[in-house]
């Protein structure tokens, strides 16, 4: 088995695959603050309560956009699962060809989403993974980075609202039921909402026709992804666990180059 | 003269009308902490460095959804104008109806864009301001306000993005050549002014189709209006002072 670790600049997600089966999966918050001994106990703690034994996890993968917690979280897995987590950098064999200026500044959230996707669902693909930030990625049916697209997330967006203009609550980021609103709240909520959904609806679309991918598959991933297609209208594939697998994938691509390397020593 | 003042949350801007004609207009940064003093010498010195006299202003109309700044805003322009503004607030005469739980609750900027738009260009509208908020306001040939949506505004999107994700940088909001983007900064300017271009058209196809008001009109305000239709296609009507133009009619429906 093997334990993966998406840490994205809000939540944590973690993964155990017994193969290719995902066996459990939980959501932390992302903290700075969390010490490596607090951080090594609570994965214990949970893998004793889903009945799974740190001893037979025989790798950890890690993906970060989050540089100041990778200390506690490498040194926790150290101490508690004894194990060395692997680190997703570029050099990595992927799959994707990452065709960028600097293929370094590229958030490996979203190289992980990239091959989970390209992987499971093929190519043309956009993958839509709602989190702190909207991405937005497109990968050809060769495996080729097309674009890629960052917007804020529904949740920053809300919170800029409230926290910029001096007259306006704080509210639930809920799909208003009527485009007419009759309160300030409501005003929000729909406003929120169909400005993502509106963002997203015109993405696909320029996408499609600005690049010539009428066959284009959006894959999405990420919480807020429901609130944005409710009517399963945008979405082909929604897939909340799309990181997870692309992690195992990435893991499953380097283990032999990895054993390969150990023999030299 | 009348002087005419919106108070946003970032900007407040001050428009000085001669009869019907906007002959000077200035932009200046919305600051919680300035005092009575503070705030009206720096409108005196405004005025003096224009060439104005500020004895020719007869009177002052102030809109603020801003409660902090009020007192010395209000009790500077006492002060050194010896005028005491009209605020609009819950109760002045509009001309609108709205048709809301609690219409006070309305921001007072968003009020003045209907009142300008229903008697210059006439509903059933939708009025677009691009500000701290983006708002998203419809009357119909009624004059009355039918429904508001408020957006969170291109700016404070861009800061909370880099206030918040560990590794994106602070950027320059501008649309970008092409939607292939190859590094971070052309990727974020991407998401933040494709996505608020999308986010226009979804929310008036939406309004034109649920309301049922395929002939609505569309007309945009605000500093960031010409980044979203740099080729005119998604609004009909651009105009930057409009909220000043609705100071001055709600002025003289008031005196």
């Amino acid at each position: 088995m093997i334990l993966v670790i998406d840490v994205s600049n809000t939540n944590t997600v973690m993964g155990v695959f017994d193969g290719e089966a995902l066996v459990a999966n939980w959501r932390l918050s992302t903290l700075s603050s969390r010490t490596s001994d607090e951080t090594g106990i609570l994965i214990r703690s949970l893998f004793r309560h889903s009945d799974i034994s740190v001893l037979e996890i025989e790798a950890v993968m890690v993906s970060s956009v989050v540089p100041n917690v990778m200390y506690s979280l490498t040194n926790g897995i150290r101490k508690y699962l004894k194990r060395e987590a692997i680190i997703v950098r570029s050099g990595m064999k992927t799959g994707i060809n990452l065709r960028m200026e600097n293929p370094k500044e590229m958030g490996t959230d979203r190289i992980v989403n990239l091959v989970a996707a390209y992987e499971i669902y093929g190519g043309p693909a956009m993958i839509i993974d709602y989190s702190t930030a909207t991405t937005y990625d497109v990968v050809d049916e060769n495996g080729e980075f097309v674009t890629g697209i960052t917007a804020p997330g529904l949740q920053v967006c809300a919170e800029a609202l409230y926290q910029r203009a001096a007259n306006l609550p704080k509210f639930e980021i809920v799909a208003p039921e009527s485009i007419i609103t009759k309160n300030t709240v409501e005003s929000m909520q729909a406003g929120l909402v169909l400005s993502h959904i509106g963002e997203t609806v015109y993405m696909i679309q320029c996408i499609r026709e600005e690049l010539g991918f009428p066959t284009l598959k959006v894959i999405a991933t990420g919480g807020l992804a429901k609130i944005i297609d409710e009517k399963e209208e945008i979405f082909d594939v929604y897939d909340p666990v799309l990181a997870l697998h692309g992690l195992r994938l990435i893991y499953e691509k380097n283990k032999n180059r990895r054993q390969g390397e150990r023999k030299c020593f | 003269m009348l002087l005419v003042i919106d108070v946003g949350n970032t900007n407040y801007v001050l428009g000085v009308y001669h009869g019907e004609k906007l002959v000077k207009c200035w932009r200046m940064a919305t600051g919680s902490n300035k005092t009575a003093d503070e705030t009206g010498i720096f409108l005196y010195n405004l005025f003096d460095a224009s060439g104005f006299d500020v004895k020719r202003i007869e009177a002052v109309i102030i809109s603020s959804v801003v409660p902090d700044i009020m007192y010395s805003l209000t009790q500077g322009i006492r002060k050194y104008f010896h005028i005491e503004p009209m605020i609009v607030s819950a109760g002045i005469k509009t001309g609108i109806v709205i048709k809301r739980d609690n219409p006070k609750a309305v921001g007072a900027d968003r009020i003045v864009n209907m009142v300008a738009v229903n008697e210059i260009y006439g509903g059933p509208a939708v009025v677009i301001d691009y500000g701290t908020a983006n708002t998203f306001d419809v009357i119909n040939e009624k004059s009355e306000f039918i429904t508001g949506l408020i957006t969170p505004g291109i700016s404070i999107c861009a800061e909370a993005l880099y206030q918040r994700a560990a590794q994106i940088p602070k950027i320059e909001i501008k649309k970008p050549k092409s939607i292939v983007v190859k590094n971070t900064v052309g990727s974020i300017q991407a998401g933040l002014v494709i996505g608020h271009i999308g986010q226009t058209k979804y929310i008036i196809q939406q309004l034109r189709e649920q309301l049922g008001l395929p002939n609505m009109k569309v007309v945009a305000t605000g500093g960031l209006a010409r980044m979203i239709d740099p080729n005119k296609e998604i609004f009909d009507i651009l105009d930057p002072v409009l909220t000043l133009k609705g100071l001055k009619i709600l002025y003289h429906k008031n005196i």
